[in-house]
Formats: C-alpha cells, structure tokens, sequence
C-alpha cells in the first residue's frame, strides 16, 4: 500500500503543478517590425507603471501566470532575469534600430510628468518615445490571455508630447497553452503585434517623420 | 479500488483522445489595413521549408484573383503590395501532417506585418497543406468558405 502511495504522489504533484512551475518568457526574442523608416536620434524609455509591480506584490521581472492543474497559479518571469521593461525596451531599441533611427535608452523610474520631462531635459534629444506599460502580463490555463494597457508618446526635449496613442484591453491570445516555449513565442508575437499598432497610428507616424 | 482504476484509464483514455482533435483558426488584422486594395504579392520562402509552402500560398492567392509570385529571396524584385511570410509546423502521427500554419502580410517598404493568421489542426482534425493554407488565407481576407455561415 507504501509502495502505491509512492506511486500515485509524484502523479498528484505533477497534476497540481503540471508544467507551470518556473516558466520564463524572452521579451527579448521578440522581432518587431514597425510601420515606418526614418532617421535621425531617438531616445527611448519603458516605463514600469503596473500596480502590482509598484506596490510590491510583484518583482519588475514578473510577466504573467500559468496555471497548474487546478487552476493554481505560479509566475512566470523574464528569462534573462531582467525586469520585464528593460527586455521590452532591449527589443523596442532594435526595432527602432531597423528603422533606421540612432537609439539612447533613457532611465526613467516612473510614470510621474516631473521625472519624465527631467529625463527627456537631460538626454538633450528632440524626440523621446516613451512607452508607459500600466499593465502587461499573460494568463494562461487552458488558453493565454493578454492584459495590457500601453501609452506611446512622443515627447520634445522640452517635456512636450507631441503625439500619444493609447491601446488597454484583455484579450485571448491565439497559439498559447500548449509548452512553456510556444508560450514564450507566442507572447513575443504579441508584444511584436501591439507595439507595431501602437505606432501605426497618424499623429505618431507624423511625429516620427524627418 | 477496480471501479476507480477503470474510471482512471478510461479519463486517461477520452483526454487522450481528445487532445487528438484540437483545431484554431483565427486572424488579426490591423483595423487601418485595407485588405481589399492589395492586388500584388510576393511570397518569401521560408527558410527551413523544403516542402514548397511558398508555392501553395502564391497559387491560392491567384485562385483568389490575386496576383502572386514566389521566391527564396526575401524581397520581391518588383515592387509588390504585400510581402507574404509563413511558419509551418509538422508533426509525426503515423504519417507526417501540418500542425500549424501561420501567414503573415507585410507590408514591402517597412516589413510591419499588418495582418496574421493561423490555423492550428491536431492529428485527427488534420487536413492537406493546401487546405490548410485555403482557410487561413480565407480567414485573413474575410472570405466565407463553402457551406458555412457568416
């Protein structure tokens, strides 16, 4: 009866477990094209503005949930062990990169007009994309779910936005649910879609213009 | 405890079976696009494919009117409305079929992909490759296949 009890146990931990313990996702991976060529310099920050991030309930690198057998859940972390706005902030460089912009990575800590305006101040560029991630992470049981709520600005060295475009909403995400590394993929894939439509938008795209 | 084992294999049993008939299919399309316009396209061969996907899909776009050409090289060399990227998976069950299927529209100058879809199909909901690329093809462009409703 010991011996069944050894048997059944590792299967009772695994179904309350599953495959969701310790899962990273690579923000990093994520290949962005984005709707415009240009040139000239950028500077560019992402901002951490999650409330569960700001209040402490979760670690900058916390990206999302999976669910284990139960519907019990466990986090899900950056894989290079990075807060989730420096990976979105390596990848947004790149693309930016791609368009043929000269990026400076910007530090700003907060979401907060007065430290925005001082950075912007202090890079001496004409224009500064800053992306506001107020809510970003995945959810996943049997399908991922997206929550996100992003605000891109165009922001002058005199503290000036000059244009904004703001996307908020919860979404399934096709393609999700099924590995750890699929999932990874698949909220590359639509960190790639989001940012693309965030800066496909008139005012922003005419910001960006030399 | 026999009633219990057999009620166990046979859970076991119909989840297995089930998780053999699994299919998605879903696009996104970017809300500024206008889909409608695009005449020209070129479909770029994937880099791994050695099975011609790209052939497939520039045929069914000129089924569907369209005009479509397809390469290895990344870039068309005439200018094109849309350059079309793909991602097939496969996978082994008894024969090799097509797991998944994904098509992107991008567009030529930027390479900003504005419209995706995908078709995900299981072993037992499996179908041709050409299928495969038919319905998701539909599924970008809005089209309503034969025998189903809107």
């Amino acid at each position: 009866m010991k011996s069944l009890q050894l048997v059944v146990l590792p299967f009772v931990f695994a179904a309350l477990t599953g495959c969701a313990v310790g899962n990273q996702y690579d923000y990093r991976a994520a290949s962005v094209s984005l709707p415009l060529a240009g040139s000239g310099e950028l500077g560019i920050a992402v901002i951490d503005n999650r409330s569960y991030v700001l209040d402490g309930d979760k670690e900058a690198e916390f990206i999302g949930l999976q669910r284990g057998g139960f519907n019990n859940p466990f986090d899900v972390t950056t894989a290079s062990g990075n807060s989730l706005t420096q990976d979105m902030s390596e990848a947004l460089g790149i693309a930016l990169g791609n368009s043929g912009y000269t990026v400076t990575g910007l530090q700003i800590a907060s979401a907060d007009s007065a430290a925005i305006t001082s950075a912007v101040a202090e890079s001496g560029m004409a224009r500064n994309i800053v992306l506001t991630v107020t809510d970003w992470k995945t959810d996943i049981y049997m399908n991922m779910t997206l929550h996100f709520d992003l605000l891109l600005e165009v922001i002058t060295k005199q503290g000036d936005t000059i244009a904004s475009n703001h996307m908020q909403g919860e979404e399934t995400v096709s393609g999700g649910g099924i590995g750890a590394s699929q999932n990874s993929r698949t909220a590359s894939a639509a960190f790639e879609t989001k940012i693309g439509r965030l800066f496909n938008d008139p005012e922003i795209l005419a910001a960006l213009a030399n | 405890m026999k009633r219990l084992l057999n009620l166990i294999q046979a859970g076991l049993i119909l989840a297995l079976a089930a998780g053999c008939v699994n299919t998605e299919l879903t696009s996104d399309i970017d809300p500024s696009a206008d889909l409608v316009g695009l005449e020209t396209f070129y479909v770029a061969k994937a880099g791994h494919d050695e099975r011609g996907i790209e052939v497939l899909i520039a045929a069914e776009l000129n089924a569907m009117g369209k005009t479509a050409t397809s390469g290895v090289a990344p870039k068309p060399t005439a200018p094109v409305d849309a350059v079309v990227t793909y991602e097939d998976k496969w996978m082994w069950d008894i024969t090799m079929y097509m797991l998944e299927l994904n098509i992107d529209l991008r567009d030529p100058e930027t390479n900003y992909k504005f419209a995706t879809g995908r078709s995900y199909r299981t072993s037992l909901a499996r179908k041709k490759p050409e299928e495969m690329v038919t319905e998701v093809l539909s599924e970008i462009f809005g089209i309503v296949a034969e025998g189903e409703e809107e």
